[in-house]
């Protein structure tokens, strides 16, 4: 009997599913190993936190792996790279002729003073639909006053979010008939409320006509929850009647051996061209979990996973860099972040089509996972290549 | 001598500022940071931010395609 080689995938997220399921079952002996059981759709917290959107979000991950894919329930402790040995909680030992780590990322409460209070009382939605609910509880509830929105670090996924919840805040407040009553404060570590300049020229029209204000440069140190007021590092203060915060995100805590594959914030550091872990050549990390300089999003995980499948079957691939974010900027319009290694963001105007297209992706996630699409996001991806956006868009 | 070369060169969305901001959370006074990048708005950016939050940029130097920003944290 032909041997089969052993790749181990550590977390079936997007990157890590899409991976398992563009492999070849003739060729490889697949396995994949979560803590949880299920996957959950994230974009979509977005639209539980500001529409109160019930919309099941989550499959089984045994459901959304091929068949031939073994799927494990369990915690991953300790990953061995010298050895070539992955031990997880319930001290099981997997070994592997090529290992991945598509881990993505946690949310981190803990690292700024006052964050814990937040995320309990008010919620956030980069967590999870729980944390989600309450943000629609606590906007249902709200009556006026200052609404606060913003990112508290520099690293936090899905660089569009941000905006978009303040965009459906306002939304939402107007469709209520409180926009008289509220005043509407969004802030962010970076020069402008969007940090890629091109795409910030195609908001900033609809921050003007909304009466958002902006405030820039503020990086959150501490929370002081009783006097309800932000500070940030240089010393600025915002105060709230509802904080809507995101958190900042970091990696996955699992001792690695050699440990100086993880950045400060345990992001574990590759080529941004293969996704090679650095010093390994049959070691690989794709999705939120590494350390490229790209969005942390599904469509990277996406992209990265596919170019390590062509990689591991001989193929010389490489990673763009191609992002694709989309971003909603309410009122039933949203436009997308583009751009890649080579190429700047392209200011790229929003249209009905583009949320359209946004609602369809959410729509057509699963079939994603299993390759089903392939052929259209082949397509969409030459369409949309950024340099020939450039041209048309300046 | 800078404490810390941050390469933000050939980074896509959401740029180089990003990668300063980043280090400067985990900065210290007197700390001198260098960054480097493709991305031509880079110096406009830093020298916005190097106002605001009370910070000094040292010097910017283009050598071709890169551009080189060294930054004295002053204020943390």
């Amino acid at each position: 009997m032909k041997y089969l080689q052993k790749v181990l995938i550590i977390g079936a997220g997007a990157g890590g599913a899409i991976l398992a399921n563009s492999l070849d079952k003739k060729k490889y002996d697949i396995t994949v190993l979560d803590k949880k059981d299920k996957h959950y759709y994230q974009p979509w917290f977005l639209y539980v936190a500001f529409k109160g959107s019930d919309r099941k979000i989550w499959r089984d991950i045994r459901q959304i792996l091929k068949p031939h894919v073994k799927f494990y329930q369990d915690a991953v402790k300790k990953v061995d790279l010298e050895n070539k040995v992955v031990e997880t909680e319930s001290k099981k030992k997997y070994t592997y002729d090529y290992l991945v780590i598509s881990t993505g990322t946690v949310t981190n409460t803990g690292s700024i003073p006052g964050l814990d209070k937040i995320n309990e009382k008010y919620g956030n939605y980069h967590t999870n639909i729980e944390q989600a609910k309450k943000i629609w509880n606590n906007l249902q509830n709200f009556k006026g006053g200052t609404i606060v929105l913003g990112q508290s670090s520099p690293t936090c996924k899905c660089p569009p979010s941000m905006l978009e919840g303040m965009f459906l805040v306002e939304e939402y407040i107007r469709k209520k008939g409180l926009k008289d009553k509220t005043r509407l404060i969004f802030f962010t570590p970076y020069p402008r409320a969007y940090s890629a300049e091109p795409i910030n020229r195609i908001v900033e029209p609809m921050i003007k006509e909304r009466n958002i204000e902006v405030v820039t440069f503020f990086d959150v140190d501490t929370i002081d929850t009783e006097k309800k007021v932000i500070t940030s590092i240089s010393g600025d203060t915002l105060n709230y009647d509802l904080p809507i915060i995101v958190p900042p995100c970091t990696g996955i805590d699992i001792e690695y051996n050699p440990s100086t594959i993880l950045t400060e914030d345990k992001f574990i550091k590759v080529d941004r061209y293969t996704a090679k872990v650095e010093g390994y050549d049959n070691v690989f990390a794709v999705g939120d979990a590494n350390n490229m300089p790209v969005s942390k999003t599904g469509v990277t995980a996406h992209l990265e996973a596919k170019v390590v499948a062509e990689i591991l079957d001989g193929k010389s691939s490489k990673f763009t860099g191609r992002i694709n974010c989309p971003f909603d900027t309410a009122y039933g319009k949203a436009t997308f972040v583009i751009s890649d290694y080579n190429n700047p963001t392209v200011p790229y105007p929003a249209t009905s089509f583009k949320h359209f297209e946004k609602m369809m992706m959410a729509r057509i996630y699963w079939g994603t996972l299993k390759g089903t699409y392939d052929p259209v996001f082949d397509y969409f991806f030459k369409f949309t290549a950024p340099e020939k956006l450039l041209k048309k868009y300046k | 001598m800078a404490n810390k070369i941050i390469d933000a060169r050939g980074t896509a969305c959401p740029g180089p500022i990003t990668d300063l901001v980043k280090a400067y959370r985990n900065s210290k006074v007197g700390d001198i940071l260098e960054l480097w990048a493709t991305d031509k708005g880079v110096k406009a950016d830093t020298d916005a931010w190097a106002k605001k939050t009370g910070n000094e940029i040292v010097s910017v130097t283009e050598d071709g395609e890169k551009v080189v920003v060294v930054i004295k944290i002053n204020k943390r």
